[in-house]
Order: structure tokens, then sequence, then C-alpha cells
């Protein structure tokens, strides 16, 4: 009874690998888990996120709540998250959840002196963690072309004699409690078709008629081979699960010319990160947090002994053991 | 107004227990676990495990109210095992499952991309 194991042994294939984009394919595991590592990803990975701000002085046009909200919206580098410990669980501050350990301090100043729109960014955020800053979206290849691209993210414009100067406090939270800490722009996993042709059936047509089938799928998922003018799969996951395709071959007359099935075991993930944490370590903490989650909810051995009738302590009642 | 806090959702207040069971008086071998500010991330994967066990005759879960952040898990079983039993076979095998996936997406990272 204890040897028995109803463990699955999941595979994955990468298919590409970018710093903030990662399309990977998840095999023989169920859909549950495939959902519960998306959900942990969305809502559960923990990031660090601008959560207080004290503002000193601000003359410009967006008010004080409207600047600590896109503050708190900036995405930081937050490889320093999973081992951070949380303000409320933190010991070593005297209980306002500012000291070193469980935050990360940030100040803007910014005033306008010239003529010129001041433009206040991301980049003028100054932090005293080092490792942790505001995601730097320009592009490597395209750093030389134009300088336009490296400001980073507008938080406000000041006009001439408009100043702006803030205390802000970053700390770990995750999705769940506010999407600023959400790690991942976006993640999706879809069903890997599995598309296939009657090739009998498919001779009985003529070339209108197969030009017809193809076309009446709204994405390219058919396509005509020129040299030997048979219909062949050009992109089986361009397939977005629409009937179309079979419909229209129903409506010729011809069922079963073309059969497709989603396979139940075989996810193909894209994750988009917003650049918080690599798309790669996204999908490993989501793991690491989904372990930590089953840990905390497994069955203590004092909640199984109390009860009379499985517990060791019970076994005297029924009769000995 | 209403609204409860968002915290609620994932933080255990002080004196309630994470997760705890209760028997079914009329059944043998049945229990229902409760499981505090917990949702569909843990309770489908745990369900769908149990699934595979062959000694679970009835698993299932429920959300008895979106806004109460807590789920019931119903395991029956056999009288080979014993819902705490497949209960904690079950999160055992997903922990394990969840360390194989997790050495074969690093080995799959370093055979693509070494540098990282």
């Amino acid at each position: 009874m204890e040897g028995a194991s109803y463990q699955r042994f999941p595979k994955v294939k990468i298919r590409e690998l970018k710093d903030d984009y990662a399309k990977f394919e998840l095999r023989e595991t169920d859909a549950s888990m495939a959902n519960a590592l998306r959900r942990v990803m969305i809502a559960e990975v923990p990031t660090i996120a601008i959560d207080l701000v004290e503002i000193e002085v601000n003359s410009s046009v967006l008010g004080d709540e409207f600047i600590a909200h896109r503050l708190g919206l900036i995405p930081l580098t937050s490889e320093r998250a999973m081992s951070m410990r949380f303000s409320r669980d933190c010991d070593a501050c005297d209980g306002d959840g500012q000291c070193e350990f469980c935050s990360v301090e940030f100040h803007l100043r910014a005033k306008c002196i010239n003529d010129q729109t001041l433009d206040v960014t991301s980049k003028d955020l100054y932090s005293s963690d080092h490792t942790v800053v505001p995601v730097d979206f320009s592009d490597s290849s395209s750093g030389f072309e134009n300088p336009e691209d490296q400001r980073g993210i507008t938080i406000v414009k000041l006009r001439k004699g408009q100043e702006l100067r803030l205390r802000a406090i970053a700390r770990k939270g995750i999705g769940k409690d506010h999407a600023k800490w959400s790690p991942a722009a976006t993640v999706t996993f879809m069903y890997e078709p599995e598309i296939h042709i009657n090739e009998e059936m498919m001779e009985t047509l003529s070339l209108e008629e197969k030009t017809s089938v193809v076309e009446s799928s709204p994405t390219k998922v058919f396509g005509i081979n020129p040299h030997t003018q048979q219909v062949e799969v050009v992109d089986p996951e361009a397939y977005t699960y629409d009937d179309e395709v079979l419909k229209k071959v129903e409506a010729m007359g011809k069922p079963g010319l073309v059969e497709i099935y989603a396979k139940e075991d075989s996810f193909i993930f894209t994750v988009e990160s917003t650049g918080a944490v690599k798309a790669s370590q996204l999908l490993l903490n989501a793991i690491e947090v989904l372990k930590q989650k089953l840990d905390a909810v497994r069955l203590s051995e004092d909640t199984v002994e109390g009860d009379d009738q499985f517990g060791e302590l019970g076994a005297h009642m029924r009769g000995g053991g | 107004m209403n609204a409860p806090d968002r915290y609620e959702r994932f933080v255990v207040p002080e004196g309630t227990k994470k997760v705890s069971y209760e028997r079914d008086t009329k059944i043998i071998n049945a229990a229902s676990f409760t499981i505090e500010r917990e949702d569909h991330t843990i309770g489908n994967i745990v369900r769908m495990q149990l699934h595979r066990d062959g000694n679970v005759l009835f698993a299932g879960y429920k959300l008895p109210h979106p806004l109460q952040y807590k789920i019931i898990i119903r395991v029956h079983t056999s009288s080979q095992s014993s819902p705490m039993q497949a209960y904690n076979l079950a999160i055992n095998d997903l922990d394990k499952e969840l360390d194989h996936l997790k050495a074969a997406f690093e080995a799959e990272v370093a055979r693509v991309a070494p540098e990282y």
C-alpha cells in the first residue's frame, strides 16, 4: 500500500527561448497541472513592486495618488524576490515594514528648469539596491540607432518650474494581492492538435473543392501542395479549435474527410514576462511556489492522530493494536 | 463596501488551521478535507491526482462560495486505504511530479541555451 505511486513523468521540449518570451511543449501530464502552472505564473509568483510612496513636493499636473499608482505599476527586476520575506512576516523591522531585509528604497528628484518639457521616466528612479531596478526595455540590438527607445517608462511630464520629489518603498508581493506584482504579461497554453486527412476521400474531390476546403479555415492550417495538387497540413498549430473546416466538409456532403483531435496530454505553452523575471526563471519559480503550496496543504501527523478511527491513538478504541 | 480585503485570499488568520477534515458519519472510509485560503489551483490538481488512485472510489472538490476563500475536497476510498492516506499519497505524488518537471525543464534550458 505504501509502495504504490501514481506519479506522472512529464516531458518538456523548448521551441523558443528569449529573455522575456518562452514557447515550449509540455507532454505527458494532465490539463489540471498545465492550468495550475498557468494560474501560479500569473498570480502567485512573487515579485517586487513599489508599495508605499512619500511625496515631498509635487507641482506637476497629475495628483499625488495618480503618480503613486503609476509608480506601483513599474516593473522592477525581481531576482531577489524568491529569497526575500514578505513585509508582514518580517521580524527584523520595528513594525513599519521598511527594513533592508523586506524592502527596497527608491527616490526620485526631478525639476524642470528650461523651456523644454521634461519627461520624468523610470530611468529617473534611483534604487538603494542595484539588483532591484526598473526594467530596462531597450532592445540590445537597436541600442545604437535610436536613443528615443531607451527613455524608459514615462511617469509624468513637467513644465518649466514644476517639480517632483518623492521617496518610495518597494516590497515583495504576489499577483493575487494586486496586479502590479504579477510577473507575467501573458501565459497561454493550447492542446496540441492532431489532424488527419482521409487521402482516399480527398482523391474524389476536384481542385476547386479542395481549395474551398483549404480556404474555409480562418487561419492558415491547410494548403495545397503545388506539385502534387493535394491538400496537406501546413501549420497544425494555427488551428484555433474553431470547427469551420469540419462544418464545411459536412456541408459538402463528405464528413470524415478531415478529422481533428486535441491530444489530451500534450500542451503548447507561451510565456511572456514583463521583464521583472526572465521567462524561463518564471516557470521555475512557479514550480517552486506550487511545491510550497502543496507542502502547506499536506495533512500533519497530529491532525490524523487525533482522529479516533484512523489514528494510532484511536487504535485502542478498536480493540488493541 | 462588503468586499473582503485582497490579502484574505491567501493569508490564513491566527487560530484557523490550514487543513482540517471531517469524517463522514454515515459512510465508512469517507472524509471531507477543508483547506483554508486556497482555490482551484490546488483543488483541481489534487482532485485529478486522487482520480488516478485505484483505491479511491470518489474524489471531488468545490468552492462553497467565491467570496469565502476555502475549498472542500471530498474523498471516498475502498477498505484497502483511507481518505487520509489517499490524500497524502496524492500530494506526495504531485510533489515528485513537480520535481521531475523542474529537472526536465532545467535540463532542457541547459541544452538549448547553455549560457543561462
